[in-house]
């Protein structure tokens, strides 16, 4: 099987997540991150792909092979039209929660990831980015 | 591409079985959000509707747990003890064990062992025995 | 280099006579035009360009018109400069005759390369000064390959030597030596949970006499392991905790409860055992 290069997933039902994840998971083995890192790209996009669920109502997520300086990786980017996030840095500190929220979504993620960015404004929805690199 | 790998279905749910006076509950690799909601409903009935000592949750095909799946089973835990049982969680692969871990997720003071074997054996016995009376 | 010039030298080659000063010139115009690897290059006594040779444009990009006449400080970076160590590089070859130096110089376009230099003092019959011979080498290649090799010999040296002792059946023993990082945690965290689950062992025994001292990073990191081996449904004794590690940890805040921690290795094993529901039937049990 050859490696596409980009796609996309639509989260829109609580069973898209999974959906999501599955996809993730057979992206990142194929991409050659070992069991523990897949594990780990799999979470965060698990935590990141319900709070486009929980949140926005849904949403979608693309991903993407990355080749830089060498260097393979993976970024997966989760978009949504919900009500955004009025303080990002607000929602990345831990324990933070809104509507019952986990509260380790955004910053669990961040940690589980090498790079994040989040661009988001309330009334227009968010953007999640997150990346992966190979050691 | 990314239709899921596995067969779906059979390889979905969750399993409930009584061994003696334990609940053995077996959970799926992937459960998607509405399959983990179950579990805490189908332990629940299952306490209720048998005399047991104890639960073991069998995590040991279970390739993710994000914050979500954990938060389930640290409450389904303390619900089971309010019932009257202990729960301890058996099987934990080393990549979920250290993925969940930097996520943050927190199992509370759930008991943990390295397979169903040793869980079974423990249930209902405290951890550490005290060492036997020297003369 | 023209046609002539070559039929001049290997005339006078021929005849074994001695060459006249044009000539000599001449042989080392063509000497310096013709190697590749070295960039050759002549100062006046100042410092200032006054050869400049094909090698030359190919290592540093600057073309003859727009370098000659400047000071060879600009192949330089901005602290060798301020440090005056190109003064210092001439004031040596003047003194000694000649000076070897290795260290990073500059391209026009930024760059930087690992330049080997070797500077020679020119002199005339009197004795006079006329200037300095520069011969410069690119070593990037060379100084990369060793950068590499010093980097895998310290990560074998810092993470591979983590060893997984397997001290009993059922007991697995880790002696830490060092600070933990959040790479080295990953890394034994990885192998610990591994090497636990496949022998099945219901025990980790730490052991951090190799610590020198726990700052709030390393301790984190350590809490995180402990964290982890319990996840997976072992068990976590802490060795080694001296009387400073101990104030440390209740200083800085560290939450150790939960955790069996014993001062020495040998105490630390008999709760070990004990867990097992094995006792050291000789021992005297003060765990």
């Amino acid at each position: 099987m050859t490696l596409q290069e980009c796609g996309e997933i639509e989260i829109n039902v609580e069973h898209d997540i999974a959906i999501a994840r599955r996809a993730v998971r057979d992206i990142a083995a194929e991409l050659g991150f070992g069991v523990t890192e897949t594990a780990r790209i799999v979470t965060a996009a698990s935590e990141l792909g319900r709070n486009v669920h929980k949140y926005a109502g849904g949403g979608v997520m693309r991903w993407r092979a990355l080749n830089k300086n060498e260097r393979n990786g993976l970024e997966l980017s989760f978009e949504d039209h919900g009500p955004g996030i009025a303080d990002v840095d607000e929602a990345m500190r831990e324990g933070h929660t809104t509507g019952g929220g986990l509260g380790m979504g955004l910053p669990g993620a961040k940690r589980l990831m090498d790079e994040m960015e989040i661009n988001s404004a309330p009334g227009t929805g968010t953007t999640v980015i997150v990346r992966k690199w190979r050691r | 591409m990314h239709s899921p790998k596995r067969p779906e279905g059979i390889a979905e749910t969750i399993t409930v079985t009584k061994v003696r006076e334990v609940l053995l509950v077996t959970m799926p690799s992937d459960p998607d959000d509405p399959t983990i909601c179950a579990l805490q409903e189908k332990t629940l009935e299952a306490m209720d509707q048998h005399t047991v000592t104890g639960l073991v949750l069998d995590l040991t095909r279970v390739e993710i747990l994000d914050s979500y799946f954990a938060r389930t089973v640290a409450e389904t835990a303390q619900m089971v003890e309010l019932m009257g049982g202990e729960t301890i969680i058996a099987g934990m692969r080393p990549a979920v064990a250290i993925t969940a871990t930097e996520l943050g997720v927190s199992l509370g003071r759930t008991r943990t062992a390295l397979n169903v074997d040793r869980a079974l054996d423990m249930v209902g016995r405290a951890r550490h025995p005290k060492p036997r009376r020297r003369a | 280099m023209s046609d002539e010039g070559k039929t001049l030298v290997s005339e006078r080659l021929e005849t074994g006579k001695a060459l006249t000063l044009e000539v000599q010139q001449e042989m080392l115009q063509l000497l310096a035009e013709s190697v590749k690897e070295y960039a050759i290059t002549i100062l006046d006594p100042l410092g200032h360009i006054t050869t400049w040779t094909p090698a030359a444009v190919r290592l540093k990009g600057y073309h003859p018109e727009e370098i000659i006449g400047q000071h060879f400080s600009v192949f330089y970076t901005q602290e060798d400069v301020a440090h005056g160590k190109c003064e210092h590089e001439l004031e040596v070859a003047t003194r000694e005759g000649r000076l070897e130096d290795e260290g990073w110089r500059v391209r026009k376009d930024g760059t930087r390369f690992w330049a080997s230099v070797v500077i020679t003092a020119l002199r005339d019959p009197h004795g006079n000064l006329r200037g300095f011979g520069k011969v410069t080498r690119d070593l990037t290649d060379r100084k990369q390959a060793e950068e590499r090799l010093r980097l895998q010999a310290q990560e074998i040296l810092e993470m591979a030597t983590v060893p997984l002792v397997q001290v009993w059946d059922g007991i697995i023993l880790v002696p830490l030596i060092g600070m933990l990082d959040s790479a080295r945690t990953q890394q034994l965290m990885e192998r610990l949970l591994q090497r636990l689950t496949d022998t099945g062992s219901p025990v980790a025994l730490i052991d951090i006499t190799g610590v020198p001292t726990i700052d709030t990073q390393t301790a984190q990191h350590l809490l995180e392991t402990i964290k982890a081996v319990r996840y997976v449904g072992a068990d976590v004794v802490l060795t080694g905790v001296r009387p400073a590690i101990a104030q440390t940890l209740v200083h800085l805040g560290i939450d150790v409860s939960g955790v069996a921690t014993r001062s020495s290795l040998t105490a630390g094993l008999r709760v070990a055992l004990r867990m097992m529901n094995l006792e050291i039937t000789a021992g005297n049990g003060d765990a």
